[in-house]
């Protein structure tokens, strides 16, 4: 799967003998994938949105934080149909405290994101040092790291997250980290990239294993080249395509696994929003107040269904061996 | 009143979490204010009781909290084993309404009868009363009941005015001279027999009290006086396994899954004036999750017809079932016993105009909207409820608090600006780097403290919450050593009287005393006060007593009173007398029949 057998071994573009660059190739191939592109505007306006969170809430007069006893019956419950959806709060109002259920979204976007984004990172600096190091080096080096990735792999990894949320959180306090959700998602972060990197590490061994044994690296090798060269300028070029394969779709399970931990409460704490302390909150009222239900839970599926197609259609751009438009 | 209480009733009981040690609580025999404590909607039909069927009992509870009668503090664990396993001395008269508070015999002939002023209480007891091994209960296995108490290192969690009121020495410690059944030598059980002693026909059990206790008879109610027979006495392990003196006896217990009660054969209805025992068993389910308790309970399926829960209805569920008539005669609305309170720790925030700004900006409403509404109770004006007829009288509340429950910030910051120079400290700590709030980690409370942190903000006081997971919550703010600057709890009366209130709430000596206040300068004025409240005979005299200390807690704010909070339940169709017993505010289990 490296990029030179790519453009080599692909001869995919007829007529006019035009020399492209195999990134060029992926890209063309990637434009064609009208699921993966419109995935990427998706997912392009979620973070955007994320970012500019305090900008779009100013625009629209929200804020997630603002009380509305207004919008709520006497029950507490919104006051009006689809969960008091009105022109002041678009998405309806969070029962109980009449706070906009739209800023709330907003704001989570930014935690789910953050955490997806940040994971994403650590696991892939992670994976991607340790895998290549155990494939380069092979022997003790890589025995020792693969029973340890085998050992990660074998950990409960959520019951372990969830038990281990308070003793954790309340170390990280101790250490310096601001206390509350500083710490907590500081906390979900580390175990997340603490459990992921296995993934990433074992893909990335793998791929190193059988790249060593390429003639171009025989080649650098019998030049003399340095350990530091080898890995640098011989392996990790040609290991990037799977790599970004892997973040595009690991990132949207880091998301949905925030949202998970944040649901079953060991996530965020109030009066902060995340997408999963929404959905915690929200199936209790599927009953008397389904639409607040629906839209943390529209906007989940949606996230990650778009991460996961622009994932599949960087695959399939960038190892056209399983391009489903040559294939069907 | 020194005991320890590790109370947890209920995760989510409506708004807050609900202090457990609330025995038994009720309207005073005098109700005027009986309308505060009837039912305001929904109906229990106590029509004519069949007998036969099985109760089923939900619960989101592990288990029941103690089932050893000694240990047993909770309004619902003793309505339910007093009423099915457990006799006392006197109970509480099995009926609804009002009626529910007044007192009546049980094991004794009579209400018991007080000399000396009220310092020694005999009661005459009925006989005929078996175990569900058929031997007979006698004198001495009430007073061996009575000693366990005192064991305070192996019968924990239970009521403790036994140690309070007996007649026995005391250390310089406050700790008693008898360490209970299992540990005493020969002298120090002699100090216990002479407190609680039988006659030697074994007919009459006497009291001996180390002070006049006008009302004794009261706190004989508490399974804390039932009988326990010394040879199947098994310690810490009779809480699992207790024998019966009631008309039901334990078939099987298995914690976090049920608990199942079949007819005890050996006990005879004519031994026992007070209870009925209509069905043949019940079953207790216990670790539901609530939100599955209320979905069966309104869907009134299979065995759930036959249902009720041992907590209310989740406040998502109230419009569902208050806006629809098929509920209306199997829903109610009840207030009970208890009075939320959030009681700041008077060492760190010792600034009485920091926590008046926080009573005046805080948005009640919004709180009260988050667990219900209307629903989830009345305003409190005190630590006293209407209910407490003889000890209630409206407070004067703090100038500028808005009666409706919005915050008035203005006042708040007019309070908060008096602060900045009568207390630099406490304002510089309330404004920078906040108060610690501590709440039990519950989703009503992930609410409510948004809440408390945005109405904070508005007076510009900073809030910094610790949510503690919730069944480590009161063991934590019980705990000396935990810093809280702010904590939240509930507390109903133990019996008709406000001696089961305001010394338990405020006084160092108190069973829950969050407020930390034996350092504040009016403590030691408080102190002496609520000692001769405690100690005045006059009822009446007693009553004006509370009524000016509860004026003087409003204004010292060492707690900021919350609601005087209702409860609202569902139960199954086919379940009769689904009252709310005014001494418990549960259900009165043992009296529920199965409707044919």
């Amino acid at each position: 799967m490296n990029t030179s057998a790519v453009a080599v071994g692909e001869p995919e573009v007829h007529g006019l003998i035009e020399s492209k660059s195999p990134s060029r190739l992926a890209w063309e191939r990637f434009r064609r994938d009208r699921a993966a592109v419109i995935a990427t505007f998706v997912v392009l306006f979620f973070v955007c949105i994320a970012l500019l969170a305090p900008l779009v809430c100013k625009v629209l007069g929200i804020n997630p934080l603002t009380l509305d006893r207004k919008a709520l019956n006497d029950y507490g419950l919104p006051n009006g149909p689809f969960g008091a959806i009105s022109r002041k709060h678009l998405l309806g109002v969070e029962p109980g405290t009449g706070r906009d259920i739209l800023a709330r979204l907003i704001y989570g976007a930014r935690i789910s994101l953050l955490v997806g984004f940040v994971s994403t990172f650590l696991t892939t600096v992670i994976g991607v040092v340790l895998g290549i190091v155990a494939g380069y080096r092979r022997g003790k080096v890589d025995a020792v790291i693969s029973r340890f990735t085998d050992l990660t792999l074998a950990f409960p990894s959520l019951l372990l997250i969830i038990a281990l949320t308070r003793p954790f959180t309340q170390r990280l306090e101790s250490m310096g980290v601001p206390e509350g959700n500083p710490a907590r998602l500081t906390y979900i972060v580390l175990v997340l990239s603490l459990f992921g990197w296995v993934y990433v590490a074992r893909i990335v061994r793998g791929q190193t294993l059988s790249l060593r044994e390429r003639e171009f690296v025989e080649a650098a090798r019998a030049s003399g080249a340095g350990h530091w060269h080898m890995v640098f300028k011989e392996l990790l070029p040609n290991i990037w395509a799977p790599v970004i394969v892997i973040i595009s779709l690991s990132l949207p399970g880091y998301v949905a696994v925030e949202s998970t931990l944040s649901f079953l409460g060991v996530g965020l704490l109030p009066p902060d929003a995340s997408w999963g302390v929404m959905l915690g909150d929200s199936v209790k009222y599927y009953r008397a107040d389904p639409t607040y239900l629906f839209v943390p839970g529209i906007a989940l599926i949606l996230l990650v269904m778009a991460f996961n197609v622009m994932g599949d259609g960087m695959r399939d751009a960038l190892d056209p061996k399983s391009d489903r438009q040559q294939l069907g | 009143m020194k005991h320890r209480i590790i109370g947890v009733l209920g995760v989510a009981l409506a708004a807050s979490l609900v202090a457990s040690a609330c025995g038994s609580s009720s309207s005073s025999s005098s109700d005027t204010a009986a309308s505060n404590d009837t039912v305001a909607a929904g109906a229990a039909d106590t029509g004519t009781p069949t007998t036969g069927g099985t109760i089923h009992i939900l619960s989101q509870l592990e288990q029941i909290t103690h089932l050893d009668p000694q240990r047993n503090y909770t309004g619902s664990d003793l309505a339910f084993v007093g009423s099915t396993m457990q006799r006392a001395l006197t109970s509480y008269a099995y009926a609804s309404g009002t009626e529910g508070s007044k007192l009546v015999a049980d094991l004794a002939t009579d209400t018991g009868t007080p000399t000396e002023g009220g310092k020694v209480w005999s009661f005459t007891l009925r006989g005929g009363a078996t175990y569900e091994d058929g031997s007979e209960v006698t004198c001495a296995d009430i007073a061996y009941g009575v000693s366990r108490v005192f064991a305070t290192d192996i019968i924990v969690d239970g009521p403790t005015y036994a140690i309070t009121y007996l007649d026995i020495p005391k250390d310089a410690d406050g700790n008693s001279n008898y360490p209970g059944p299992y540990k005493a030598t020969a002298d120090q059980q002699a100090l216990f027999d002479k407190a609680v002693a039988c006659s030697s026909d074994g007919k009459t059990i006497t009291f001996n009290l180390n002070r006049v206790v006008a009302d004794f008879n009261y706190t004989t109610t508490l399974l804390a006086f039932s009988p326990v027979p010394k040879a199947k006495d098994t310690g810490e392990k009779y809480d699992n396994a207790p024998v019966s003196s009631g008309p039901y006896k334990i078939k099987s217990y298995e914690p976090g899954k049920s608990l199942v009660l079949v007819r005890n054969d050996k006990w005879s209805k004519a031994s026992d004036p007070v209870r009925h025992a209509y069905v043949d068993s019940y079953v207790y389910e216990f670790a539901l999750d609530p939100a599955v308790i209320d979905e069966r309970l309104m869907a009134d399926a299979g065995d759930d017809q036959y249902a009720v829960s041992d907590a209310g209805l989740q406040p998502e569920n109230l419009q569902t079932v208050f806006n629809d008539d098929k509920f209306k005669d199997r829903r109610q609305d009840s207030y009970d016993p208890y009075i939320s309170f959030t009681a700041f720790n008077a060492k760190t925030v010792s600034c009485v105009e920091v926590r008046r700004a926080v009573y005046l900006g805080l948005d009640r409403e919004a709180l009260r909207t988050a667990g219900g509404g209307p629903y989830t109770g009345d305003f409190a004006d005190g630590f006293i409820k209407p209910a407490l007829a003889d000890d209630y009288a409206p407070n004067k509340m703090p100038d500028g608090l808005n009666k409706d429950g919005t915050p008035n910030i203005e006042a708040a910051k007019a309070a908060l600006d008096e602060a900045k120079t009568k207390c630099p400290d406490v304002y510089a700590k309330a404004t920078g780097d906040g108060l610690k709030f501590f709440h039990p980690d519950t989703p009503t409370w992930q609410k409510n403290i948004s809440i408390w942190i945005e109405s904070m903000k508005a007076v510009g006081i900073v809030i910094k919450p610790t949510a503690v997971e919730p069944s480590k919550y009161y063991p934590t703010v019980q705990n000396d050593k935990t810093d809280y600057d702010i904590a939240r709890g509930a507390w109903g009366p133990d019996w008709p009287n406000a001696s089961t209130m305001i010394p338990e709430l405020f006084l160092t000596s108190g069973g829950f005393n969050l407020t930390r206040n034996g350092d504040d300068p009016a403590y030691k004025q408080f102190e002496t006060d609520t000692k001769a409240a405690l100690n005045e005979l006059d009822r009446t005299a007693q009553g004006t007593k509370w009524k000016a200390l509860n004026q003087f807690l409003v204004n010292q704010l060492w707690s900021l009173p919350g609601t005087f909070l209702k409860a609202q339940d569902i139960w199954g169709s086919k379940v009769g007398n689904a009252y709310k017993w005014a001494s418990s505010g549960s259900y009165l289990f043992g009296e529920l029949y199965v409707k044919q």
